[in-house]
């Protein structure tokens, strides 16, 4: 399919509303024994995106109906520019919803899918006219108005779906994982132009995912959510950079994890003897004591190949087993004792024979350090 | 697909005919004959059947007792449906229980259950007159509106099994939409939930027509002597008169309404699915 | 009346209804034969007393066909003439209609040795005389007092309460024609009948198909029909409140008789079928409780319930001549069907 940029003037001509802020404070849902959103509150500043990312059962959806108001939460209030928004029924809270499933209504046209909230609402006709044709143009599927939705594909649905929420203007707009049935290839058109759509409407919203890539290309801010608490807010850079958590370094993006011990204070940073051989130095925001066990995470591209014979005491001794160019970049396949590690550089020469070898942190990088009791 | 490979199917197509088509072309036959070595025809037995007036009523009382029957069990089963729907798997057992439960007794008793009910000293009359709300005993038995209210009970199953199985097939997540999309209970009720589960209610509004126009036992039993309805007087003209010309004419004309209506519902349910 | 007995005779109603649906035939074995017979009442008591005692006195097995007397000439019909069971048990209706119709095989009395116990006439060359069936009005006793004859069933007390069948059965055909005869009319003009139905019709109680009427009664949906008396002493014997009253123009009796279907193939074994059917032990038996049937045989004395005392009795009341009644009866069905048709 083909996904062209809009014009770059076109959120000017829809005349961008302010955006609205929402909160979710203290928020708990408990199904029977188990707490599925435990405390959790978040905020999602006017116009922005937030992602909710973790693995399946973290909450994340549930979080999300609760927001709607499919699910009435055990404490907690959610609000809308400050009031709260609880005793409204879902239909009442100003909330736009795209699926997972689309949930398009399948015995009607793609302009009735798209008029069905403003007809529930009582609009004049005349007004529904206009906004479902300004709803499905935003989509660019004006052309598909009269088609029913198993005459659209995948990707055409789903702008349909979001042409729907999109037309009763919600002060929120919530995206339940809603590239989950899409094709890879299909699916970073659809993120950018959704973002793009998001941006241009200035509608603030909330987008739920599994998929660290999806919240990553998204989402202004992302909450990673495990077990029902959320591990980290922060900007996806700031996440990928500086995890909050073991949990949080392995969830987004690829960690290497490596164990060792505290051996010294040098100044704000810590030198540590790692297990697999190697003394090396890192700062960290957090507080060790000398002698304490630590796990220190990486990144693929913090970590380089030296050769077997490099005398760096800040190097350790490995095995690279094989080497796999990962579009730009190349993937060394690494163990060290009982540690695998994955390292990505940049692709030039040929690739290194497969053999002994050493492995040494960049000197700019700056791996993150926890306790070792932080498990996981 | 291989030379020859309609000779698979002549297997199926013989019987097919022997125990289907021919069995039909001899009822057809016998309709016109005038004798039984089928030796001089006739259209008289066609006239007795579409040009008399009380045979032609009993043909309509026949469809209107199917429509009733399919318009009762409706306004029973969609509600009932739509509980299921949204009820707890422990609730959901048992709705889908008391709906198989009738297909597990025979039509026979169901139907004789019916008079104890009915009776002038059934159930609903003792009931009645005990707690003073009429003072003298009903008529049920032996009237239109006693013999719908029995085959509401049989035919239920018929209508309310397909129902459930449309209404299982509407994705969750499509009331949500609506509901979030601002529309009322009711609003998702018309616009969304019955629309989708418009195949299901046919094919059950087939089914129960088709099944409460021949329902021979409860017609006779319930209905009684003096609403007249075609498959006793196929039974009849059959049995016990010996007119096979006027039974067979009869029985043709109660087959070929029953299929228009049936046909026609179809044709609705394919249209509804288009 | 008690839940056991409701059970009881709704079970028997149910067994009557089902049986005439039920399809099929027994196959023979060897040294066996079929036989039809009523469903309900009569399938229980021949398969009780008869089959016993053919089976001990001439080693024949007898499997039976319940099916009702027409029931049994339309399958023969049906069957181009060739009964697909050996003997035929039917009302006398039925029986015109079988000799017309060539359904029997020559019948030769000479080869019951019984045949001196049954009075004279009752075995001929069709077929024997078997039970004998009286018809009249059943009434409740404690709802109603008893009626003097037909034309009270006409007023409003008893109209109100009343069960009506039509011309489909024989003793359907012959109460209607003793009522239509106290109004004037004749075994062959039932004019009279159809005038004065037409004025009771919206009082009356229910308008049923033969078989529902024992349940009707038993329901107390009707206080008074018409039937036989082997219908009241099998209800009264089940706890039902019922009674039997003799019309004061005299109660109909009937024969019921018994033929061999042409074509049979186990002629001997329906010969002495019915030879011990009207022997003195089985009449014996079949004339107690149970089964209360009217007998045949001039060697046994009815049971106390049987309200016929002796077989010259049988002579004294109402009989019909069938050969006028059978023309009749097609137009009969019909006009009763319309006139009842609300």
């Amino acid at each position: 399919m083909l996904e062209q940029m809009p014009p770059a003037d076109a959120a000017l001509v829809t005349g961008t509303p302010a955006g609205h802020r929402l909160d979710m404070d203290g928020i708990r849902v408990r199904y029977g024994q188990a707490t599925a959103v435990d405390d959790v509150t978040l905020t999602v500043p006017p116009g922005e995106i937030l992602a909710l990312l973790g693995p399946s059962g973290c909450g994340k959806t549930t979080l999300l109906r609760s927001v709607a108001g499919f699910i009435r939460p055990e404490a907690g209030r959610v609000l809308v520019d400050g009031r709260p928004i609880d005793h409204l029924p879902p239909g009442g809270r100003g909330v736009g919803i795209v699926f997972q499933s689309y949930a398009l209504f399948p015995h009607m046209t793609a302009a009735q899918n798209v008029a069905y909230g403003l007809e529930a609402r009582g609009r004049p006709q005349k007004e529904i006219r206009q906004k479902v044709e300004a709803a499905l143009a935003a989509v660019r599927m004006e052309a598909f108005a009269e088609r029913r939705p198993r005459a659209l594909s995948g990707g055409q649905q789903q702008r349909v779906a979001l042409a729907r929420a999109l037309a009763i203007e919600p002060a929120i707009l919530l995206l339940d994982e809603p590239f989950a049935a899409l094709d890879r290839a299909l699916r970073l058109d659809l993120q950018l132009e959704i973002k793009r759509i998001q941006r241009r409407f200035g509608v603030t919203a909330v987008l739920v995912t599994h998929d660290q890539d999806e919240a990553m290309s998204m989402a202004d801010r992302m909450a990673v959510m495990r077990g029902g608490r959320v591990e980290q807010v922060g900007a996806p850079a700031e996440v990928y950079d500086n995890p909050a958590t073991p949990f949080v370094a392995g969830f987004v993006g690829t960690s290497n994890r490596l164990h060792g011990r505290i051996e010294a204070r040098e100044g704000a940073a810590y030198r540590i003897r790692l297990d697999v051989g190697a003394s090396l130095v890192a700062d960290s925001p957090r507080g060790f004591a000398v002698g304490e066990r630590v796990l220190l995470t990486a990144r693929p591209e913090q970590l380089a190949l030296r050769d077997a014979s490099d005398p760096d005491p800040a190097a350790f001794p490995a095995r690279l087993r094989q080497s796999l160019p990962l579009g730009p970049a190349l993937m060394h396949d690494v163990e060290a004792g009982s540690t695998e590690l994955k390292l990505h550089q940049p692709r030039h020469g040929a690739p290194p024979v497969p053999g002994p070898v050493r492995v040494a942190l960049l000197p700019e990088a700056r791996p993150a350090l926890f306790a070792a009791g932080d498990a996981a | 697909m291989g030379e020859g490979a309609w000779k698979l199917a002549v297997p199926l197509g013989l019987a097919q005919f022997s125990f289907f088509l021919a069995p039909l072309l001899l009822l057809a036959a016998t309709s016109f004959a005038t004798d039984e070595n089928f030796s001089q025809f006739s259209v008289q037995a066609w006239l007795d059947v579409l040009g008399d007036s009380f045979h032609l009523g009993a043909v309509l009382n026949t469809l209107r007792l199917g429509a009733l029957a399919v318009l009762a069990t409706m306004l029973l089963a969609v509600p009932l449906a739509l509980l299921h729907m949204v009820a707890g798997p422990g609730l959901k057992k048992i709705i889908l229980l008391a709906a198989v439960l009738p297909l597990l007794t025979s039509v026979v008793v169901r139907t004789f259950a019916w008079i104890v009910i009915l009776g002038r000293e059934g159930v609903i009359n003792t009931a009645l007159l005990s707690t003073g709300i009429v003072s003298s005993p009903v008529a049920l038995l032996q009237t239109e509106p006693g013999l719908i209210l029995a085959l509401t009970q049989i035919e239920m199953p018929l209508m309310l099994l397909p129902l459930i199985a449309a209404l299982a097939r509407i994705d969750p997540s499509l009331l949500d939409a609506s509901s979030a999309l601002g529309a009322s209970l009711f609003r998702t009720l018309r616009k969304v939930v019955l629309p989708l589960a418009l195949p299901g209610l046919l094919a059950g509004a087939t089914l129960v027509f088709a099944s409460a126009a021949t329902a021979f036992i409860s017609q006779s039993v319930i209905g009684g002597g003096r609403l007249a309805y075609l498959p006793a007087l196929v039974w009849q003209q059959a049995m016990v008169v010996f007119n096979w010309p006027l039974a067979a004419a009869m029985a043709l004309t109660l087959m070929g309404s029953v299929l228009a209506v049936a046909a026609a519902l179809s044709a609705l349910a394919r249209g509804a699915q288009a | 009346m008690t839940d056991l007995s409701r059970r009881t005779v709704l079970g028997a109603t149910l067994g009557l209804a089902g049986a005439a649906l039920l399809p099929g035939r027994p196959a023979r074995a060897a040294g066996s034969m079929t036989a039809a017979v009523y469903p309900g009442g009569w399938d229980e008591a021949l398969r009780a007393v008869l089959s016993p005692a053919l089976k001990q006195a001439h080693g024949v097995d007898v499997a039976y066909e319940p099916l009702f007397a027409v029931d049994q000439i339309a399958k023969a019909r049906a069957a181009r003439g060739t009964a697909p069971f050996d003997v035929f048990v039917l009302d006398p209706g039925p029986r015109v209609s079988g000799i017309d119709l060539g359904l029997f095989e020559p019948f030769d009395p000479a080869r019951l040795p019984n045949r001196d116990k049954l009075p004279a006439g009752y075995a001929d060359t069709v077929g024997a005389g078997v039970a004998a069936q009286v018809v009249g009005i059943a009434y409740n006793p404690k709802k109603l007092a008893k009626p003097a004859g037909w034309r009270d069933l006409f007023k409003p007390e008893y109209a109100s309460r009343l069960g009506l069948t039509g011309f489909g059965t024989t003793f359907g055909t012959i109460s209607l024609i003793e009522m239509a005869k106290v109004f004037g009319g004749s075994e062959s003009d039932v004019e009279p009948l159809f005038v004065e139905l037409r004025k009771i019709l919206p009082q009356v109680a229910a308008v049923a198909q033969p078989a529902a009427m024992a349940g009707l009664f038993q329901q107390g949906q009707i206080d008074v029909m018409y039937t036989n008396t082997y219908t009241v002493t099998l209800l009264k014997s089940r706890g039902v409140d019922i009674d039997f009253a003799v019309p004061e123009t005299g109660a109909a009796a009937f024969g019921t008789t018994m033929h061999i279907a042409k074509g049979s193939k186990n002629i001997d074994a329906a010969y002495q079928y019915i030879d011990t059917m009207i022997s003195t032990p089985v009449q014996a038996a079949l004339s107690q409780a149970p089964y209360f049937f009217v007998p045949v045989n001039t060697g046994v004395t009815p049971g106390a319930d049987v309200p016929v005392k002796s077989l010259d009795e049988l002579k004294n009341f109402v009989s019909h001549d069938w050969s006028k009644i059978n023309p009749l009866r097609a137009r009969w069905i019909d006009r009763f069907n319309r006139e009842m048709a609300k």
